[in-house]
């Protein structure tokens, strides 16, 4: 018997045009929690993919308990006792919890399926993971968390000695990610080994006892975790030393230039009075559903809302849909870039170009040359790693769509303030820097910026003044000096904060 | 700014020439070369001369091809124009037989038209939630319900005058106005789309509308629009479609969204929205009526033609994939 239980060594794969893999190894030992770190585009999701039979690798031997295996397929990994967990699931909505942990692998008898047996045994696997919810309930009317929990028992009935967890803790939040917690150390202790891929240090020091790092398709290294520092893993997964994460730069606060007085919208957020600077990086931070996204969308039109007022450079605002907040200077940056922010199957360029192409058209036709000489201008500005502006935003990494998303609100001339909704969210570590490093430089010159976060370290590292919110209603402002991560925490729990449905019975 | 390392992106458009043979446009051009060679093998009678002649009652349709272009590019669909003009075309000869004079009697027609694409568009934009399927198969009842109506136990109308009609038909030289008039809207709404602002937002609304939302884009303004102009575009095809056939009835306009809705897909216009353009609706639009033409000449069955014409849009559609698929084999080779 190996003293591994999964043992790759020398894997290559090779996509047309890239070397995905470079001769990388990887070695898992019975009951240990192993991360797996390094930054978008290092090739951890298609070593995860080689490891589940997704793909066959072009060179190299895997080593199963130590006999060489070949998976033809998914399911030949599935058979082998290897299971995969993603960050979004991919499960059935309609169906309920039973059927999403036993698809493709039905208890039949005679033809027929036994759905008393199965209620009965996704039951057991859900009460082994504390899960607080019913086997009959609809995947899709449950949590990304809970969702998660689903997946898991599911790689629990198929009796996975494997499992796989990729970004597991990247949509939740810091409850949810502390159960999580908890999870992946019960079952290492029945002696599950586990895989556990994350961009955050938090994860990675909670959980794993090993840290594997892979950079630009490449092996860079195996480490203890308790035995390298953090300066040194971040070295091995960008490849040159970020001296200082957080630049925030000493910058002169100058007068008020935002307010919002007394915001309301039924059932999202009540009350909400803010004000921002010139200059000033301010935060606006708690968990996952306190209302700050909701309070920043009203501000800049997506969602109206019920009272309030908004001020800019001391002139009301009447905003009525995003139109009228971009022609303020209002700039949103949102949360989920995919989604709300670009444009994927776009070009870069007409991406950053969509909310100026009537400024630079003439008589309504498009200047497309002045459009590539602005996109090409702004996507350099923010070091977007591409070669042309007409690549599709698909073919960008996170970080990276974060930079041209940051490019398109630059091209607009007219900003003043800046609003980021988790502007860091399933960026990597290099990355992350070179967004604070702009981030700082914009406060320099001036512009007022609003950053929506749940990572701590940005919201101390890069805030002047931190707004905490629960329950819809703000509990808290800190001053930069002020701040710690007990006090936000405190202030981001607080009993007494707006009960959303207590409201919405009314 | 902070984090630049020198790395420049390249902004220089790749030389379109190439792009443009190897394109689904050129495809549907090489199309049309061979179509007209085979029109001419299996129908004598097929010339110019009586091309012209027959074109007339074909290219009505295609005024409604750019309205649903645009409605398929911003992902949408509107199957309740063939109804619009239905409708339309049955006030329009109410109107005349009333009295009216012709400036008037084209006012009506033109105005139904675009009143029943405002309401689609009005329904479309209140209630966003409203899948444009439904809410069009619902109206394309409702606008032929109440021309059936106005038709009366008869089921038809026709013409007591057709001097005002006759005009419409006219010629200019060899070529009829129609003609004219199909390629004057084709260069504009060609033009509008591929080179103006607002062609970029149907592209935007239709790749992505949520981020077009946050960039600025009105929507639902735009929606609005774009259903009010195909209204307006179905009471123009209606108003020529009746001074070739001096009347209206219940089966005025039936199908016709299909034949639009099949120009387009056929000419590389998504039905999923934010891709293709008129160029291609607009020669599929041709190598279609040109077909019908010379089918019709050598009295081939209508439904035959029906036949022929859905088999090759199966094609036009599988064509696509089939391309993908060995543009990735060959990308496979090379790496």
């Amino acid at each position: 018997m190996s003293e591994y239980i999964l043992e790759l060594k020398g894997i290559t794969k090779i996509f047309p045009g890239v070397k995905a893999l470079n001769n990388v190894h990887f070695q898992l030992k019975p009951g240990e929690v192993h991360a797996l770190m390094g930054e978008n585009g290092a090739g951890k999701s298609t070593f995860i993919k080689v490891i589940t039979g997704v793909h066959a690798a072009e060179e190299g031997q895997m080593f199963l308990e130590g006999k060489e295996v070949h998976f033809k397929g998914p399911r030949d990994a599935s058979a082998a006792g290897i299971a995969a967990v993603y960050q979004h699931p991919t499960s059935y909505p309609e169906l309920s919890v039973t059927e999403n942990i036993f698809m493709g692998h039905e208890q039949m008898k005679n033809g027929m399926i036994q759905w008393k047996a199965m209620n009965q045994e996704a039951e057991k696997l859900l009460a082994r993971l504390n899960a607080d919810f019913k086997v009959t309930e609809e995947m899709g009317a449950l949590s990304v968390a809970q969702q998660q929990m689903v997946e898991i028992a599911k790689a629990l009935s198929t009796n996975a000695k494997i499992i796989i967890l990729d970004e597991p803790t990247a949509s939740l939040t810091q409850n949810e990610s502390e159960n999580l917690y908890r999870i992946v150390e019960a079952l290492r202790d029945e002696g599950v080994s586990i895989i556990f891929i994350s961009h955050r240090f938090e994860d990675m020091y909670r959980l794993a006892s090993r840290v594997t790092v892979f950079r630009d398709s490449q092996y860079i290294g195996t480490y203890n975790v308790d035995e390298i520092s953090n300066a040194d893993l971040i070295k091995a997964m960008v490849g040159r030393e970020i001296s200082d994460m957080f630049p925030k730069p000493d910058v002169k606060i100058g007068k008020e230039m935002f307010r919002i007085e007394g915001l309301s919208r039924t059932g999202f957020f009540k009350n909400v009075s803010l004000n921002v600077h010139a200059g000033e990086i301010v935060g606006m931070t708690g968990l996952v559903g306190a209302g700050r996204t909701e309070t920043i969308e009203s501000v800049c039109g997506i969602t109206k809302a019920d009272s309030g007022k908004v001020f800019l450079d001391g002139k009301e605002l009447h905003v009525k849909q995003p139109l009228d907040a971009i022609k303020e200077g209002i700039i949103l940056l949102p949360e989920d870039r995919q989604r709300q922010g670009l444009i994927m199957s776009w070009g870069l360029g007409r991406n950053v170009t969509l909310p100026i192409q009537s400024e630079t058209a003439k008589n309504g036709f498009n200047n497309e040359k002045k459009e590539r000489e602005i996109a090409k201008q702004y996507l350099e500005e923010v070091d977007t790693k591409a070669v042309t502006i007409f690549d599709p935003a698909t073919s960008l990494s996170g970080g990276n769509q974060q930079k041209v998303v940051v490019a398109k609100a630059l091209a607009q001339k007219n900003m003043k303030l800046i609003i980021m909704d988790e502007p860091t969210k399933g960026v990597d570590v290099g990355a992350k820097a070179e967004i604070y490093a702009i981030m700082g430089e914009l406060a320099k010159q001036g512009y007022g910026i609003i950053m929506i976060s749940s990572e701590m370290p940005e919201i101390l590292g890069m805030c002047d003044r931190i707004y905490v919110m629960c329950g819809g209603k703000i509990t808290g402002c800190l001053d930069r000096g002020e701040a710690s991560q007990e006090g936000i925490l405190q202030l981001a729990m607080e009993k007494g904060g707006y009960d959303k449905k207590e409201e919405a019975a009314k | 700014m902070a984090g630049k390392s020198g790395r420049t992106i390249q902004a220089v458009p790749q030389n379109s020439a190439k792009k443009m043979i190897f394109s689904w446009e050129g495809a549907l051009v090489v199309l049309f070369i061979a179509l007209n060679i085979f029109n001419m093998i299996i129908s004598p009678s097929y010339n110019i001369t009586n091309i012209l002649r027959e074109m007339p009652k074909y290219l009505a349709e295609i005024f409604m091809l750019f309205g649903m272009a645009y409605i398929l590019v911003l992902g949408d669909i509107d199957i309740s124009v063939g109804s619009i003009v239905c409708l339309s075309a049955t006030l329009a000869c109410v109107a005349s037989n009333a009295g009216l004079p012709m400036v008037l009697v084209i006012a009506v027609c033109l105005l139904v038209g675009t009143a029943c694409g405002f309401i689609n568009g009005i329904i479309l934009t209140r209630f966003t939630e409203l899948p444009a399927m439904i809410v069009t198969l619902a109206t394309q009842i409702i606008f032929r319900g109440i021309a059936e109506i106005l038709l009366g136990s008869g089921g038809s109308v026709s013409l007591k005058d057709t001097s005002g009609f006759n005009a419409l038909a006219m010629k200019i030289g060899p070529v009829p106005l129609v003609f004219f008039l199909v390629v004057i809207a084709a260069v504009i709404f060609t033009v509008i789309l591929a080179k103006t602002t607002f062609g970029r937002k149907l592209y935007a609304i239709g790749s992505n509308s949520t981020a077009a939302y946050y960039a600025g884009v009105k929507v639902q303004k735009v929606r609005l629009i774009v259903f009010t102009v195909t209204g307006l575009l179905a009471g123009l095809c209606a108003l020529f479609l009746t001074s070739a056939l001096f009347g209206a009835n219940t089966t005025t306009g039936q199908g016709f969204e299909m034949d639009v809705i099949a120009m387009a897909v056929f000419g590389g216009i998504a039905t999923t929205g934010g891709k293709g353009n008129l160029v291609g609706g607009i020669i599929s639009a041709f190598i279609i009526v040109l077909l019908r033409i010379a089918l019709g000449q050598i009295n081939l069955n209508p439904q035959l033609i029906l036949v022929i014409i859905g088999a090759l849009l199966i094609i036009a559609v599988l064509i696509p994939g089939i391309n993908n698929a060995i543009q990735a084999k060959r990308k496979m080779k090379s790496a």
